[in-house]
């Protein structure tokens, strides 16, 4: 399988071309175009139990599709891409886990066991969903973001706006808190931030969905 | 006539320098900064073409604007910039008499020698795939400027290939398309959210964005509250 990811990072796009044999998972509606060849078969998203819990609990889609190149038949090509426009990271797993946040997966090797990660209330009341998408195994997986995708090794402690995180390792805990005082909070426009704690990699968005409406709302 | 596309793919921009009596097409709005000697003047139809009104009627049908905007310089090296609305990508297509259909609003701009019509793409691409029922129509000879919502990246199609509804830019009319599920089975097609795709037949030049603005916009209405009275 080869991967290219093209027009970082204003309007990253997954180009994967599929050996005969080969196959690769994507979020639904994640395609944009194909080859003809290339099978498409959609399938929970990670089970049929942590589907559903992921779908009412975390903003989740229920499914995934499975997009296979047949044996006997040419290499195939499969373009991906997100809604937003943004960046795409690529995260090699080697028996890791991954926590991902509502709408950050795009898609991962078949090595790649889709789970469910209970996320906490800290990250319901955050906005971000009571339970996590978690990818753990050995593969490939491509996250992608509103804006451009930021890698950061946490060692002790960050502060992380509501709304910016993509990804992070299971060593990390997080905890909701106020930005300042009561009064700075609700007036610097901050309101709720997300307290990171532990050793490991995080994922930022560098822009939120969050911002650009509540911008957009004020010329409604 | 000499096009060259700027801040690719991103905010893309067309810089187009005309010589004295070369003209250029554009869609309505488009114009961003001109030289002082260029001419413009806004009909309902193409240069030259007859039946105005009911080609402006059936472009507004596209997606398009009624009007069209007609640069016409009036002496040489005069520059003209163009851009659409959207962040996005532009790219040139050049056409010596073959036909170039459309998607709705990847009509940016085009050269004098491009008649610009409509053309019915069937019911069905309108009514499952959110696309339009008319699409435009370019042929005869000269260059065509296209815009997309994402990068625009080129398929030569030989044979088959399939586009989700909302990637397609443009494509020559040697290519046919229909409406046809995506995965093997109905039920997959339709639980895997991707729904119906287009499915290209032929020999041709396909166009693709690779952003999808009616799914970027949903992702934003349920956060943007309802307009004030």
């Amino acid at each position: 399988m080869n991967v290219d990811i093209r027009y970082q990072p204003a309007f990253a796009t997954i180009f994967a071309s599929l050996l005969p044999g080969e196959s690769i998972i994507a979020e639904a509606g994640a395609m944009a175009s194909m080859s003809p060849q290339l099978e498409m078969k959609a399938r929970f998203n990670g089970g049929f139990f942590t589907a559903i819990l992921r779908k009412i609990f975390g903003g989740e889609t229920l499914f995934v599709n499975e997009f296979s190149c047949p044996r006997e038949t040419n290499p195939g090509e499969l373009v991906l891409t997100q809604s937003s426009p943004g960046d795409i990271a690529e995260i090699d797993l080697q028996g890791n886990t991954l926590l991902l946040t509502s709408g950050s997966f795009i898609a991962c090797t078949p090595g790649v066991k889709l789970g469910l990660g209970f996320a906490g209330f800290a990250s319901w009341l955050g906005k971000e969903g009571l339970f996590r998408l978690s990818v753990s195994g050995h593969g490939k997986v491509w996250i992608g973001g509103y804006g451009g995708v930021l890698k950061q090794n946490i060692q002790n402690e960050l502060v992380v706006d509501t709304g910016h995180l993509l990804a992070y390792e299971p060593t990390i805990s997080l905890s909701i808190s106020l930005s300042g005082g009561i009064f700075s909070s609700f007036f610097s426009g901050e309101g709720f931030v997300s307290r990171i704690r532990g050793q490991g990699d995080i994922y930022l968005q560098s822009r939120s969905l969050d911002g650009l409406t509540s911008w957009t709302n004020k010329y409604l | 006539m000499n096009i060259e596309i700027l801040c690719r793919p991103a905010a893309s921009s067309a810089l187009v320098k005309l010589n004295q009596g070369e003209e250029l097409t554009a869609e309505v709005g488009a114009m961003i900064a001109m030289s002082p000697n260029l001419r413009v003047e806004t009909t309902s139809r193409h240069r030259g073409a007859k039946g105005g009104i009911m080609k402006g009627i059936k472009r507004i049908f596209s997606g398009e604007n009624f009007f069209l905007n007609h640069f016409t310089a009036a002496a040489d090296d005069q520059e003209l910039y163009i851009g659409p609305a959207l962040m996005g990508d532009i790219c040139t297509h050049n056409l010596r008499s073959e036909t170039l259909i459309i998607q709705g609003s990847s009509w940016l701009a085009s050269g004098t020698g491009i008649e610009v019509d409509t053309t019915f793409q069937g019911f069905g691409a309108a009514l499952f795939s959110g696309e339009s029922v008319f699409w435009v129509k370019c042929s005869g000879q000269g260059v065509v400027i296209l815009n997309s919502f994402g990068a625009i990246y080129e398929i030569d199609v030989d044979g088959e290939y399939i586009v989700d509804t909302g990637h397609i830019v443009a494509f020559e009319d040697t290519l046919n398309f229909n409406i046809s599920k995506a995965g093997s089975s109905w039920v997959s097609s339709f639980l895997g959210g991707e729904g119906l795709v287009c499915r290209f037949k032929g020999q041709g030049k396909l166009y693709c964005q690779t952003h999808n603005p009616p799914s970027f916009g949903q992702s934003l209405t349920p956060k943007l509250r309802p307009r004030q009275a």
